[in-house]
């Protein structure tokens, strides 16, 4: 069926990349991640940090919140468990007088209840929902309506709401998901004199990848 | 028209003078006081009859002064500084009255007099004379203004000081109140008045401190220091629901006493190029909800404490102001690893083998070690109650994951995981 011409939801595949231009003109960069989010994460978007532990979702997260802060946006951290380190976060380069921080008492119900309304009162530039280490059994409790809620609050705003979780939460709500493996740690000198040196992690953007030719990459996370 | 009184010791007589005329009177630092006197034409009359009936008074209260009566404030203080007696000028005549005054009697700046007096120019009138396009090419602004002022063209409102306002309601309740909405109600009403006066005194609220009278109990106090000076009632309305909401009051209310600490308000100049950021009432009113699940103090912007004590830090209020410059990000590409701290720290059971750990079990926290880095002892702040002395130990356990456990007084903990 021909698509009425003048309806602006349809688009031709020749107006794609002009979409795509005008959809990405004021998104957030990242350089660490310039390969694999090539036109940076857009505004207005939820995006699907998970991962288990050790596999530098919280390290990927607080570099977007770094990124943002040091452009002068105001962020907040909704921590679920309390687990948020400021000193690791300032050596991440995250303006902590820039950052608002939510500690939620391990009480999932309050989390949500605590980025929603943050949401609704606009003008954040990045939201990190810190659900990691949180029992399945809490999340899934969680009704899925949330996560279009929160996908409402922020279209067509310059908030990105990041939900760093052990397993994607947002699912179709979300536009990237950014999944997280660990490949190795590395460590230097000889017993017992060794030391930490880092971990080399492999994040994944598991969506759009038609947008986003290179879907994985390998990071080293110094310690 | 304007009046202006001018006697170089009886600066308060001059003021309950003028008042007796006006009730809107500047006083300059000289000890002048200026009023005006269009009002008084339909009263009194001509300017003429009204300088008569000014000097009659004064003359009543035995006071020596000179009087000036002009179209404009500033040459009326001119010309009773230095005119003895009364003087009357007609709109048009500004500049020929004020002609023969010395440049000292227009201002006291040195350099600017110096330079004048180099041209030649002494007088008023020779000021005048002078192109305004020129004086503004050599003098800038400055030398602008004294010409203008030599010419007796500058009009302006009066300097009146603002009036001392105390910004407190206190109700008395024909019954005791027990709930909430009819108390907030009343509130409204009180804060409505009150923040009209603080807008029409351009003033705004820092500080709202409220006093409940109770029925057989102490008085209830609290006060809502605000981050940003509000003039909004129903933002404040709404932050004084939240804090009782949080903290009731034990007891009917018998009445209430609202008083508002009064600052400048906050002045922002928005730019088209600067990243958002949260209005800050609607983000108080956001906190405040925040805080009333969670509590105070789990809510605020980090911020590290000056030491070498692990995990030091305080929440302090949040940052709204525009950035002046952006920082660059200072590692470049480097991403660092970050730790996710588990508070209180999970107490461990840990065997060693060799001295380093080799097994661990705590709460979430269970395997063989694989690989381990340590110990790196860490110790301070023995002259305090905050003393720590630990060795810390870096392990990569089979589950796959990589965490801090420490060492202290015998006992093991799980500090955090990298991740």
């Amino acid at each position: 069926m021909a698509a009425p011409p003048s309806d602006p939801r349809w688009k031709t595949a020749a107006q794609l990349p002009q979409t795509i231009a005008e959809e990405y003109s004021d998104s957030l960069k990242i350089p660490a991640l310039s390969t694999l989010l090539m036109n940076g994460l857009a505004r207005g978007t939820l995006i699907d940090a998970s991962g288990p532990r050790s596999s530098g979702k919280t390290s990927l997260c607080l570099q977007i919140l770094a990124q943002a802060t040091s452009a002068g946006e105001v962020c907040a951290v909704v921590d679920l468990h309390n687990s948020f380190h400021p000193d690791s976060a300032a050596a991440s380069g995250v303006q902590l007088d820039r950052l608002l921080w939510v500690r939620c008492k391990r009480n999932p119900e309050y989390t949500m209840r605590a980025a929603d309304l943050l949401l609704h009162a606009g003008g954040f530039g990045v939201v990190l929902l810190d659900l990691a280490d949180a029992p399945a059994r809490a999340l899934n409790q969680i009704p899925i309506s949330y996560w279009y809620r929160f996908q409402r609050a922020i279209q067509n705003t310059s908030t990105i709401l990041l939900i760093c979780a052990n397993a994607p939460q947002a699912k179709a709500a979300s536009r990237y998901s950014l999944a997280c493996q660990t490949k190795s740690f590395s460590w230097s000198g000889q017993k017992p004199f060794t030391r930490l040196q880092g971990v080399t992690v492999l994040p994944q953007q598991r969506k759009l990848a038609a947008l986003h030719p290179q879907n994985f990459l390998q990071l080293f996370l110094v310690a | 028209m304007y009046a202006c009184l001018y006697a170089q010791n009886s600066p308060d007589a001059l003021l309950d003078l003028a008042l007796e005329f006006s009730p809107y009177v500047e006083q300059t630092s000289s000890g002048a006081v200026i009023f005006c006197i269009d009002p008084l034409r339909q009263l009194l009359g001509s300017p003429y009859q009204i300088s008569s009936e000014i000097s009659r008074a004064g003359y009543e209260r035995k006071l020596q002064a000179n009087l000036a009566i002009a179209s404009n404030p500033d040459t009326a203080i001119l010309l009773a500084r230095h005119v003895t007696g009364i003087t009357l000028v007609t709109p048009g005549e500004e500049c020929r009255k004020l002609a023969p005054l010395s440049l000292s009697a227009l201002t006291s700046d040195q350099a600017m007099l110096a330079i004048l007096l180099r041209w030649g120019v002494k007088t008023c009138d020779d000021l005048a004379l002078l192109p305004e396009a020129g004086v503004a090419e050599r003098l800038g602004p400055g030398g602008v203004y004294l010409r203008n002022l030599a010419l007796g063209v500058i009009h302006r409102p009066l300097r009146i000081p603002a009036e001392t306002s105390n910004y407190q309601r206190r109700v008395e309740l024909e019954h005791p109140i027990a709930l909430l909405e009819p108390l907030l109600f009343l509130f409204s009403g009180a804060l409505v008045e009150l923040c009209s006066l603080l807008r029409s005194q351009a003033r705004a609220a820092r500080l709202l401190a409220i006093t409940l009278d109770l029925e057989n109990h102490p008085p209830y106090q609290a006060a809502l220091e605000f981050p940003v000076p509000l003039t909004d009632h129903l933002t404040m309305l709404k932050l004084l629901q939240l804090h009782l909401e949080r903290h009731p009051p034990e007891a009917p209310i018998l009445a209430f006493h609202l008083h508002i600490d009064p600052d400048e308000p906050r002045r922002v100049q928005g730019g088209l190029f600067l990243p958002p950021t949260p209005l800050p009432d609607k983000l108080q009113i956001t906190l405040a909800r925040i805080a009333g699940m969670v509590g105070e103090e789990n809510v605020g912007a980090p911020q590290r404490l000056n030491t070498h004590r692990p995990d030091a830090f305080r929440l302090t209020a949040l940052n709204l102001a525009p950035p002046k410059h952006t920082t660059s990000q200072p590692q470049g590409n480097i991403l660092r690893l970050v730790i996710r701290i588990f508070r209180p720290a999970l107490e461990a059971r840990v065997r060693l083998v060799e001295l380093a750990p080799k097994h661990i079990h705590a709460p979430g926290v269970k395997g063989a070690v694989l690989h381990s880095a340590g110990p790196w002892k860490t110790s301070g702040e023995w002259w305090t109650d905050t003393a720590w002395s630990r060795h810390e130990w870096d392990v990569a356990l089979d589950d796959g994951a990589l965490y801090r456990i420490y060492q202290q007084s015998h006992s093991w903990f799980v500090q955090g995981v990298y991740d």
